[in-house]
């Protein structure tokens, strides 16, 4: 027998109803071997006492069920987003909440280049900008020789100066979709969509790829998640290959690493039948710190892109139903042979349309093959009404909902997406807990930042920017959004049995607070300090 | 010296329309071109064996010089990946997925320097296209489909029945083309210069009309963009090389509607090609267009 650590805190939330609260926890062999008072291991054997968290506060380990890897490695550009940030070392990046603050702020950034390095930034958002928007003379101001180019939040957008222009080849003669022009008839530096960005993206050597599965990726995927109480983190969209296995499993491997890492991987590419070959003979290759098997698949797209598939009566604007990503005869195709298969599915579903279309495969497929514990799981799932949830009960789908989205978006859904009346109802925590649905919560990371219990607080409060509250009757308890955020998303990822809560038999992974979620007003509840995280009874503080 | 863009085709249409079998026709067709496809996945991909040189994960290589090659999940990051090979390929073909919208593919053509627009191939199977066109689920993103292409392939039948033209026809009203009742596709597709221009197989007479010129044919890029202007209107591809004045010269490249113009290195002589579909234009047609800038009428 190896040794027994007991930890002491100022109090542990165990989420256990057999013992909600403690004051001690017995570790062995990184799991949890106890949960009670000082003596709570003494029946074990002979233990050390650990005093070092004896002013903190212990949950179970946060699981960030839907974020994806580039969250961390996308901090080697600059951040030009609204609001306010940490980096994965734990650094504050100030938002800029106008345009002079974006040049400014980047013009300092910009000094510490060396001379021949493009200037990439990130996050950057107009909807939330009062002036006009950015063009190219703004970002001129930055730099004249030095080619200039922001990423707007959604990766879809960029904008440019005139060097990265002239560098991309596009002048007055361009007469290219997406290559903005200005009232001169010259392109004034916005670039819309991938094909318009492609020629700089290509120069400027910004490669997304390259912000997943390698080794540095890997380590800063789990800064970002330390950070935030995480010891549990999903890459929910991985274009995993043999080599990028290797990566995974060598990197995770190390004692130090401090997060377990859930990869669902990309379900495009090949049929069907392959892809569920893939997935199950990367199943195999599971260590304790590395979760594969899963797969994600895409249907539409965002609701405040308007391209979600949305039910009547569609969107406010008028705006034409958006688009699917596959057809629903592929997710179709897809559902029942992953089904078949026995591959746990993560599915992207936003609008309500497309979480119908999701919900009817899945029906169809359950009824062709029994598989009662598959544990399907509809991510965002934003327009989700009582009817779907009563399905997704009925068929045993777990939800994870965007709920962020709430403080983020919310005002801009009810007067631009969806309009008030499915705003109020968007993220309905409540309704999905109700028709008694496994709910996990999520940021979908680098989209909103990583941060449970800030999540939490958006379902327990769901306030928005303007500072109303938005759906009444869909705000749940502190309970259940910590529930959310620990064993609810352990449940989504079908790691229940060994993590989500403290109890006897789990493994030793906690997340370490200053404050207890349960003793703090909820308006508060965000705001309490992340102090590090426990993985398999080691300790990694911030 | 200056690389001469590399044309790209965006071959789209919906599951089971029969991109893969158009595909593997381009492979197989005798173009004298070295081709690059990509696809999304292998799985319909039918090489005869003897024309097989090599098979890796994602990369099938064939004798004839062409390469198959899967696209991963970043379409864009191929794309860049097949601009950064040594020798580049000829042409690069790219299959879209079953519902994609090749227009946001096609248009990185026309923003990368390094790229030309070779046009958007739509395949229509025309067993399933009124009902497919009018799906309340898909409908819209099938029919953006048609109205982007250059050239409709109707795959599925040797003969368009009335209700099927008209439903395409309500769409576009760019080439159509049976791909049953075509011997040689690779000339409309890929605007070859075909190795022979009357394949073996073929029936006698080609589904599609060409013409060449070679000269010392010189234009300013204003008479240049007019000629461009006047040409007719079922000339379905022209390109080529044109001779402009003080050593300048300028790669054309025209397909179905779309035209584009890049300045190159002069050299020796105008060299063109076009090429329409056999029925809707004829060479003579073609050489009158040409003959009014040799004419020097501009």
């Amino acid at each position: 027998m190896s040794d027994i650590t007991v930890f002491r805190a100022r109090k542990i939330v165990t989420m256990d109803p057999n013992c909600p609260e403690a004051t001690h926890v017995a570790v062995q062999n990184g799991h949890i071997l106890s949960v009670g008072g000082a003596d709570c291991g003494d029946q074990w054997g002979d233990v050390t006492h650990d005093d070092s968290l004896a002013d903190t506060v212990l949950l179970p380990g946060f699981v960030e069920g839907h974020a994806h890897m580039m969250a961390g490695a996308i901090w080697q550009y600059a951040y030009a987003g609204f609001h306010d940030r940490v980096d994965p070392d734990g650094n504050l990046a100030q938002g800029f909440t106008d345009l002079n603050a974006v040049i400014q702020g980047l013009s300092d950034y910009a000094k510490g280049l060396p001379k021949d390095q493009p200037l990439v930034a990130w996050g950057f958002d107009p909807i939330f900008l009062p002036d006009e928007r950015m063009n190219k003379s703004h970002l001129d101001q930055i730099s004249t020789d030095r080619p200039v180019a922001i990423l707007f939040s959604n990766f879809h957008l960029m904008c440019v100066n005139s060097k990265a222009l002239e560098l991309a080849g596009y002048d007055q003669g361009t007469n290219v979709e997406g290559v903005i022009k200005g009232p001169d008839d010259r392109p004034n530096g916005e670039l819309q969509e991938m094909a318009a960005m492609f020629p700089l993206i290509r120069r400027l050597g910004i490669d997304f790829s390259n912000l997943s599965l390698r080794p540095d990726a890997i380590q800063h995927y789990a800064k970002v998640a330390k950070q935030c109480g995480v010891t549990t983190v999903t890459d929910l969209f991985s274009e995993l290959t043999d080599e990028a296995l290797e990566t995974l499993l060598r990197t995770t491997g190390d004692d130090r690493y401090p997060v377990r890492l859930v990869p669902a991987m990309t379900a495009i590419g090949g049929t069907p039948t392959d892809v569920a070959k893939q997935a199950l003979a990367y199943k195999a290759k599971s260590t304790d710190k590395l979760r594969l098997g899963a797969v994600k698949i895409m249907t539409d797209g965002s609701i405040q892109g308007w391209t979600a598939r949305v039910k009547w009566p569609g969107y406010v604007g008028g705006q034409p139903n958006g688009l699917w990503n596959i057809a629903p005869d592929q997710i179709k195709a897809l559902c029942r042979e992953m089904h078949k298969s026995g591959v746990q599915m993560h599915i992207h579903v936003n609008g309500d349309e497309a979480s119908e279309v999701v919900i009817d495969a899945l029906a169809e497929a359950m009824r062709e093959h029994a598989w009662p514990t598959h544990r399907h799981v509809l991510q965002h799932g934003q327009m989700m009404g009582v009817d779907q949830f009563r399905r997704c009960a009925e068929l045993g789908l777990c939800v994870n909902l965007f709920v962020n989205h709430i403080w983020y978006f919310g005002d801009q859904h009810a007067a631009l997406t969806i309009g008030e009346d499915r705003a109020r109802r968007m993220d309905a925590c409540q309704s999905a807990l109700d028709a008694g649905v496994t709910l996990a919560i999520h940021s979908d990371a680098p989209v909103t930042p990583m941060g449970p219990l800030f999540t939490a607080w958006c379902a327990v409060n769901r306030i928005t920017m303007s500072g109303r509250t938005l759906g009444e009757a869909q705000k749940i308890s502190v309970q259940d959004a910590i529930k959310a955020i620990t064993l609810g998303a352990a449940q989504t990822l079908k790691m229940d049995d060994e993590i989500g809560s403290i109890e006897t038999g789990k493994r030793a992974d906690f997340a370490v607070l200053d404050a207890n979620p349960f003793d703090v007003d909820p308006l508060t509840l965000g705001d309490i300090k992340v102090l590090g995280t426990v993985l398999g009874g080691t300790l990694n503080l911030v | 010296m200056k690389i001469a863009p590399l044309p790209m085709t965006v071959i789209s249409g919906y599951l089971g329309a029969g991109k893969t079998t158009l595909i593997n026709r381009l492979l197989s067709e005798d173009h004298g071109q070295k081709l690059l496809v990509m696809v999304n996945d292998f799985g319909s991909i039918n090489i005869d064996e003897k024309l097989l040189a090599s098979t890796e994960d994602d990369t099938l290589t064939l004798t004839n010089g062409c390469v198959c090659c899967t696209m991963g999940a970043d379409l864009y990051i191929a794309i860049g990946k097949v601009l950064d090979r040594t020798p580049r390929p000829d042409h690069l073909i790219i299959e879209a997925s079953g519902i994609a919208d090749p227009v946001k593919i096609a248009n990185a053509a026309k923003a990368e320097p390094d790229l030309s627009y070779g046009g958007i191939i739509t395949v229509v199977d025309a067993q399933t296209i009124e009902t497919l066109s009018t799906d309340v689920m898909i409908g819209a993103q099938i029919n953006g489909q048609i109205s982007a292409a250059d050239l409709i392939v109707a795959s599925k039948t040797t003969v368009l029945s009335q209700k099927m033209s008209q439903c395409i026809r309500a769409l576009s009203g760019v080439e159509l083309v049976v791909a049953n009742a075509t011997d040689s596709l690779a000339p409309l597709v890929l605007g070859s210069h075909f190795a022979n221009p009357f394949p073996p197989h073929a029936s006698g007479h080609p589904d599609y009309v060409s013409w060449s010129f070679q000269g010392n044919v010189v234009l300013s890029r204003r008479q240049l963009d007019h000629l461009l202007a006047c040409r007719p209107t079922t000339m379905f591809r022209f390109k080529g090389i044109v001779q402009g004045p003080d050593e300048t010269a300028w790669i054309v490249q025209v397909v179905g509607n779309q035209v584009e113009i890049t300045p190159t290195t002069a050299r020796e002589k105008t060299t063109v090609v076009a090429i329409g579909v056999h029925g809707n234009i004829t060479t003579e047609e073609i050489k009158d267009w040409w003959s009014t800038c040799e004419n020097g009428a501009h």
